[in-house]
């Protein structure tokens, strides 16, 4: 085991360590953005029954969320370039990183296209019959009126996602990536003092997902300022 | 201007319209009544194929279709022909009052952002909510949403304006306030088709009164004809049921 537990080492580690927050919040950042196209998109494929690709959906969110995203993040990692190298492109020299951010996207993609699912769903199809009252055609009802509103209806599940995927991403040192995760591995190896190490990190990602629920809390307020119940005095 | 042939539709193999004939002229104002479950709803929400008939060929404006071969492409010229006040209004609900009014025009009119906002504005104050533009339709009374839905509706120009039980989901003391707007459109001579159970609105509004009654026209005529000289036993029924209240009013009127 290590050595005797010294409190006064969490204060040294952890500006070591959160100099590598960036990279976790990039992780983060990147695979939310890429998670939401993809969620969105197989989100439609699922409620517009689009024929062959919903069924590919289906199959894919269930895998997924059948599998452990430890497991994902290796057969991305291994698979995708051996898949690649078939039509001759080599990605095996690529960044570890990329790698973790396609495992996190694809994740994330699931996970949000079963909450959109969900949300565009919740939205009432009056909305959509007032959209095709004033003339709107599919495609337009869907954007500018059924989809704003699932997003407003969605937020609250997808924030809960993206801290589970904040925290997810503290996996993405298995693969060798320098996060914060993975320099509180070299830095257990360099002083042995394991508990302090954690502690440091238990730490900032409470912090971290602390500052990101308040954001959430004041961004929900205000995409629910029309959801407001303060009904005005008629007349 | 408005022209139906043998529309027929049902639901689950049940029939709710069973061949409507119908024709109604520019500027015309027409109301249907009936008992519910009369297809009267259903009728209404043919006319802009929000409910698709399975035979029969409707026509509003110069847009002509075939329903048992329409594409989408004609159901969305269809529909920009008219436009819907809806009973349980509808409004866009992440939208502003006034965002509500302009969406038609800046997506399907191709109006430029100021001149629809200026052409909504007007719209608004002409039906009494020229003070509401950034409310939302959540922080509104319910014959305010109403108004603003009469108001997105006007904001189309179309050629026909289709109520569906337009006060039906209003408090009583409410449901003055809508109507009255009603009746000031109705005299600029804009074609209407009003879905309604308010007996006096409709006989001191319509052009024509349609009785219907298990999925046919039972009965059409003047509001005249129809309510003080009706020829059908169904009709009659359905009036004497509904008369009690009515009646009164109607003697107040005339003794005002």
């Amino acid at each position: 085991m290590g050595k005797a537990f010294d409190p006064s080492l969490i204060v040294d580690f952890i500006p070591t360590l959160i100099y590598y927050l960036g990279v976790t919040l990039q992780i983060l950042t990147a695979s939310v953005l890429l998670g939401m196209v993809i969620g969105i998109a197989a989100a439609i494929l699922r409620v517009f029954r689009i024929p062959v690709l919903n069924q590919f959906v289906i199959l894919y969110i269930s895998f997924i969320r059948g599998t452990p995203i430890l497991i994902q993040l290796f057969l991305v990692f291994y698979g995708l370039p051996a898949i690649l190298l078939f039509i001759n492109i080599d990605i095996s020299r690529m960044d570890a990183l990329y790698f973790v951010i396609i495992t996190y996207a694809l994740s994330n993609g699931a996970h949000f296209a079963e909450i959109f699912r969900g949300a565009i769903k919740a939205v009432d199809y009056g909305q959509t019959e007032a959209a095709y009252s004033v003339g709107m055609n599919n495609s337009q009802s869907f954007f500018r009126i059924v989809l704003p509103q699932s997003i407003r209806i969605a937020f609250p599940n997808i924030a809960n996602s993206i801290i589970g995927s904040l925290k997810d991403s503290s996996l993405a040192f298995t693969i060798g990536v320098m996060d914060m995760m993975g320099r509180g591995e070299t830095l257990i190896a360099a002083t042995a003092h394991a508990l302090e190490v954690y502690l440091s990190l238990a730490v900032i990602y409470y912090a971290v997902v602390l500052l990101f629920e308040k954001i959430f809390r004041l961004y929900e307020n205000r995409i629910n300022r029309h959801q407001s119940v303060d009904v005005s005095v008629t007349g | 201007m408005i022209y139906l042939k043998d529309i027929k539709k049902s639901f689950n193999q049940q029939p709710v319209l069973k061949g409507i004939n119908l024709k109604i002229g520019k500027g015309e104002v027409v109301t249907i009544l009936g008992p519910s479950g009369s297809g009267k709803t259903t009728l209404l929400r043919c006319l802009n194929f929000l409910e698709k008939p399975e035979e029969g060929i409707v026509q509003v404006g110069d847009i002509q279709v075939k329903s048992k071969k329409a594409t989408k492409r004609e159901i969305l010229s269809l529909r920009r022909q008219s436009a819907m006040v809806f009973q349980h209004y509808n409004l866009f609900a992440h939208k502003t009052v006034l965002e509500n009014v302009m969406e038609g025009l800046i997506v399907t009119k191709k109006y430029k952002k100021a001149e629809a906002k200026r052409e909504s504005e007007l719209l608004l104050e002409k039906v009494g909510l020229g003070d509401k533009h950034d409310h939302f339709p959540s922080q509104l009374s319910g014959d305010q949403q109403q108004r603003v839905g009469i108001a997105r509706a006007l904001a189309l120009n179309p050629e026909v304006i289709l109520f569906d039980e337009p006060t039906s989901a209003l408090d009583p003391e409410l449901v003055g306030e809508v109507l009255s707007v009603i009746k000031a459109i109705a005299q600029e001579g804009i074609t209407m088709v009003i879905v309604t159970h308010e007996m006096s609105f409709a006989k001191e509004i319509s052009d024509r009164v349609l009785f219907m009654d298990g999925g046919v026209i039972v009965e059409e005529g003047s509001p005249l004809e129809i309510f003080n000289a009706p020829k059908e036993d169904r009709t009659r029924q359905f009036l004497n049921r509904i008369s009690r209240d009515f009646s009164v009013s109607f003697l107040e009127e005339r003794a005002n």
